[in-house]
């Protein structure tokens, strides 16, 4: 600060020197006066210096007056705020509960939308990653891909993965990994570097020099104990060498939406596979061009499928291309958003409740609040003393919400099911932290600013003469506005969680096709194993399922490459026997299951009509197939299938014919909403895939298991009896079918019961608020009610009177809230099943449940204010 | 605010000062005419019969703190002995808040006697 000579009091620095110089001047006064005093001149100035206490003490008091006033103030402010808090526990613990509530629910929310929606995938621009497949969800071939790979332009670079569970023996027991084989090019395309060792280089997805991995962090922690010279070092997969030459850093996961956690990626060489256009087994990804936009690249793809279509009928239908980050969260932005706007909701009525107390507390502090305006306090002082006091509140209300959050996260996390992407990277992280603080402070402004500035309105005679009866009318239409527009948030969250309730209900109704209960279902790998060989699988399996049907506990048993819900989906192109090629587009397509004798019996999918397949079906014996009512109705509409003729495969340009012999119901396949799909059902010992292809895919099926006990008890015996066939098969996937049926409906589950917390907890709240407010009402109220019980009023006509006007309030509210949720929940309609979002039969048992609260919450106070003595009441103030 | 204790000349000890009251007394001393701030200092001591010394260093915080809120005005000019010196004034917002203050000061003064005569 500069010191100027004695001037105007214009900027600070003339301030500052008008202060010096006033200081010198009151020296040199009091010098003089002690002189008239008698002192001599030296000693008097001394005595006037002591007496000023140190010239820059005095400037420095000064411009605290200045500069620390609003600090002093807020400290002031903040010391009364939290004695007043500690005076009345009750209201502070009431409104710390509201608010904590709505601000750690909405904290927790925004950390798993933080983890799943806003932070970018961990790739180099995955804004330009793209994602190709059939039908948005199906795989595709691998000549399909060399073709999309060498004629798009759009696409810089393009890659493809495949589900690959190798077995990984030595150094310890066998284990199956998760692991995915990709295109040499396809790690390097996503930007990501190893944090050990290096990425696949080019050409080493070709066969011969393909037998190079790298690894994933975790299984380099878990198998190698975190040992940095394992690269160059040579692993055992399906017992082939493979050397490794990297490790994945610790936060790598790829890909996100499809086989999560995997553990482990090798080369994709297709060898002869190259040339294959019926096998879809690959998922492809690419990178766009510089220049190239995601619809010009949609354009391209569609004309280049168009063009193989043409060429190969029935290979190239409907392929999607979809941006990573969209193939990521796709599905599950509509499903936060909604949750996002639930917590929305739950803080609102969190402040508004506490809005109304403060109302409340502030009628009855005007007399306080006069005093102090009388004392000089300016209503903007005053204002800023009670939002300090509202801000202490939301502020100690936001450290309980952002425990109570990290607490939240915690359980969500271990709620959060497979089906929401990225879920471990969900923290309360300083981010989310930080969007707590704000959202206190924001509470804190938005329900302290009403209450604050009418308590402070200038009507300082009225209120100290009213004292604390003070409770203005207009005071009482807020409180009323408040606590209706509670009840309509309210009815918007009930509404939103009974849509939810009867969607699972749904959901728990519909008919899978299968009998879930009472079934075991093991995954049963054979690779790296003596029984791998392609002749010796068919009976390896054979002679497993009779082991397992003659063990102790097993009613039935069979096998099936693929568990519904639960397993691989792949999809196979076949003929009709007598009708010509179809066009292109109808050309069609099954799903591909493959099945041992007794897989029907065992799930508990009775069949419609024929017989499943026997163990006589196998090479040799006439082709036979079991379809699915779907493919039924599909292909012969109106006529049995049974003894109908269709094509999978063929040998010397002839088909290879199979005779439908049985029709299975329609069973859910990948998700449990999915409409069917027309399946078809192979036998095990005719197909050719399983009896002869070398490939990993082909080496491993799924037991499934009817027990007579709890199955899950079954599966350490069912453990012996695999291994006593071959110790070294592994067992992986060990669950129970029902447990399958609860994953596939968990979405729905875990939405369920977030909205059902918020919900109650906004009913609560509700209720609290006409509570309160009626018990506020019905004490204000009591020389009133003693004059109408004087008059000859009944206690029942106080009752009747007192709960009448709150059902007003709560019964407008409610109105609103009808309409609002009527506008509102079209939005969570994709999260909805087997219900209308607008449903009327749910709307008005919501609104009926709430007008019950609201009658009870004002009942109970109501009751007290007709239990008033009439001599009391009159003499109450 | 610690101040070196200095030689007090008033018989009654003097009692330390509500910040409300130094206000007050502040608007008191001034009501009768403009004045610098040691005047101010002696004006206070005189109507309060000594039982109030103001020292500077709460006397100059509050003058300053006054002046912002609008009730005191202040401009250069010479003391009787002619001394340069700073002169304060009451506005009429300062007017007001001295009859304000004075009224309630009166009722509280009122109230707290009645509260220490109750038996």
């Amino acid at each position: 600060m500069t010191r100027g000579g004695p001037g105007p009091d214009g900027g600070r620095g003339g301030r500052e020197g008008a202060l010096h110089d006033e200081l010198e001047s009151w020296l040199s006064l009091r010098t003089d006066e002690l002189i008239a005093g008698g002192l001599d001149p030296r000693e008097a100035r001394r005595r006037a210096s002591i007496e000023l206490g140190g010239a820059e003490q005095v400037k420095e008091s000064v411009r605290d007056v200045r500069r620390g006033r609003l600090l002093e103030q807020t400290l002031r402010d903040v010391r009364y705020a939290v004695r007043g808090m500690v005076r009345s526990p009750g209201f502070t613990a009431a409104a710390v509960l509201a608010l904590s509530l709505g601000i750690g629910a909405s904290v927790a929310i925004f950390s798993v939308v933080r983890a799943v929606l806003l932070r970018p995938l961990p790739y180099r621009e995955p804004d330009r990653l793209a994602v190709l497949l059939h039908r948005g969800s199906n795989p595709t071939s691998p000549a399909n891909f060399l073709d999309w790979r060498r004629e798009s332009r759009a696409f810089a670079d393009m890659g493809a993965a495949e589900y690959w569970v190798p077995n990984l023996t030595g150094a310890g027991e066998s284990e199956s990994v998760r692991a995915l084989r990709v295109t040499a090019g396809l790690l390097p395309m996503l930007g990501v570097s190893p944090q050990l060792g290096r990425l696949f280089v080019s050409g080493e997805d070709e066969p011969g020099r393909d037998r190079v991995v790298i690894l994933g962090d975790g299984l380099w922690r878990r198998r190698f104990g975190a040992d940095r010279g394992v690269v160059g070092r040579t692993i055992s997969l399906d017992g082939e060498k493979y050397e490794v030459v990297g490790v994945m850093p610790r936060d790598f996961d790829f890909p996100v939406f499809w086989a999560k956690g995997r553990e482990l990626w090798a080369p994709l060489a297709f060898g002869a596979r190259a040339s294959s256009r019926t096998g879809f087994s690959l998922r492809v990804f690419g990178r766009l061009a510089p220049n190239a936009t995601l619809a010009a690249a949609r354009a391209e793809i569609a004309s280049i499928t168009a063009g193989l279509e043409r060429r190969y009928p029935g290979t190239n239908r409907e392929v999607t291309v979809t941006s990573l980050p969209e193939a990521v969260v796709g599905d599950i932005r509509p499903a936060l958003l909604v949750l996002s706007g639930a917590v929305g909701l739950l803080l609102l009525i969190g402040c508004a409740n506490v809005a109304h107390m403060l109302l409340a507390r502030g009628a009855a502090r005007r007399r306080e609040v006069a005093l102090r305006s009388a004392l000089g306090a300016t209503r903007s002082r005053i204002v800023r003393q009670l939002l300090t006091e509202s801000l202490v509140l939301s502020v100690s209300s936001g450290v309980a919400g952002v425990l109570l959050a990290s607490a939240a996260v915690r359980g969500l996390a271990a709620l959060a099911p497979a089906f929401l992407p990225r879920v471990e990277g969900v923290s309360v992280d300083p981010v989310v932290l930080a969007f707590g603080v704000a959202l206190a402070l924001a509470t804190g402004a938005v329900f302290g600013l009403l209450p604050a500035l009418d308590a402070s309105r200038p009507d300082v005679a009225a209120a100290l003469r009213q004292g604390e009866r003070g409770s203005s009318s207009s005071v009482g239409r807020m409180r009323g506005v408040l606590v209706a527009s509670e009840f309509a948030l309210a009815i918007v969250l009930l509404v939103g969680a009974a849509l939810l309730a009867r969607s699972f209900l749904g959901l728990r109704r519909i008919d899978p096709g299968f009998r879930a209960e009472g079934v075991l279902t093991l995954t049963v790998s054979v690779a790296g194993t003596a029984q791998a060989e392609p002749s010796r699988r068919g009976g390896f399996y054979e002679r497993l399922l009779e082991a397992v049907r003659s063990a102790p506990g097993v009613r039935t048993a069979g096998m099936i490459n693929h568990l519904p819900l639960a397993g691989d989906i792949w999809g196979l192109p076949y003929d009709i026997e007598g009708r010509p090629a179809a066009a292109p587009a109808d050309s069609p397509f099954a799903t591909y299951r493959v099945v041992l004798p007794g897989y029907f019996a065992a799930m508990g999918i009775p069949l419609r009509s024929g017989r499943d397949v026997r163990s006589s079906d196998r090479s040799g014996a006439p082709g036979v197939v079991i379809v699915n009512e779907s493919l039924a109705r599909r292909d012969w509409p109106g006529e049995s299938a049974l003894g109908k003729r269709i094509s999978f495969d063929s040998e010397d340009g002839r088909p290879l014919w199979r005779t439908v012999v049985g029709v299975a119901p329609d069973v859910v396949r990948s998700s449990w909403t999915e409409k069917p799909e027309p399946e078809a059902y192979l036998p095990y010992l005719q197909e050719r895939n399983y009896l002869e292809r070398p490939g990993s895919h082909f080496q491993y099926m799924t037991l499934v298991v009817r027990t007579q006990g709890d199955p899950a008890a079954a599966a350490a015996s069912l453990r012996g009896v695999i291994a006593a066939q071959d110790p070294a098969a592994t067992v992986s996937e060990v669950q129970t079918m029902s447990h399958v049926v609860a994953d596939a409906t968990a979405d729905t589950r875990f939405y369920l019961i977030l909205f059902a917390f918020f919900a109650a907890a906004a009913a609560a709240l509700a209720g609290i608020g006409v509570f309160g407010v009626v018990s506020y009402a019905v004490s204000r109220r009591t020389r009133e009610f003693g004059i109408r019980l004087a008059l000859g009023a009944g206690r029942r006509d106080l009752v009747a009177m007192v709960v009448g006007e709150s059902m007003r309030v709560a019964l407008a509210g409610s109105a609103a809230g009808v309409a609002a949720a009527l506008a509102l929940t079209g939005l969570m309609r994709g999260l909805l099943y087997g219900v209308g979002a607008r449903d009327p039969a749910t709307i008005a048992g919501v609104a009926l449940v709430l007008a019950a609260v609201a009658l009870v919450a004002s009942w109970l106070p109501a009751r007290r204010a007709s239990r008033v003595d009439p001599r009391t009441a009159l003499q109450a103030e | 605010m610690k101040t070196p204790s200095s030689p007090s000349p008033s018989p009654p000890s003097p009692s330390p000062l509500l910040q409300g009251t130094l206000d007050l007394l502040i608007l008191r001393a001034l009501s009768t005419g403009e004045m610098h701030g040691l005047g101010i200092a002696r004006r206070i001591s005189q109507i309060t019969r000594g039982a109030f010394d103001v020292k500077p260093g709460s006397l100059f915080p509050a003058l300053y703190r006054m002046e912002e809120r609008g009730w005191l005005a202040s401009s250069w000019g010479e003391s009787e002995n002619r001394r340069r010196a700073k002169f304060y004034v009451l506005t009429r917002a300062g007017k007001r808040q001295l009859r304000t203050e004075t009224a309630e000061w009166g009722r509280v003064a009122l109230a707290i006697r009645a509260a220490l005569e109750t038996p």
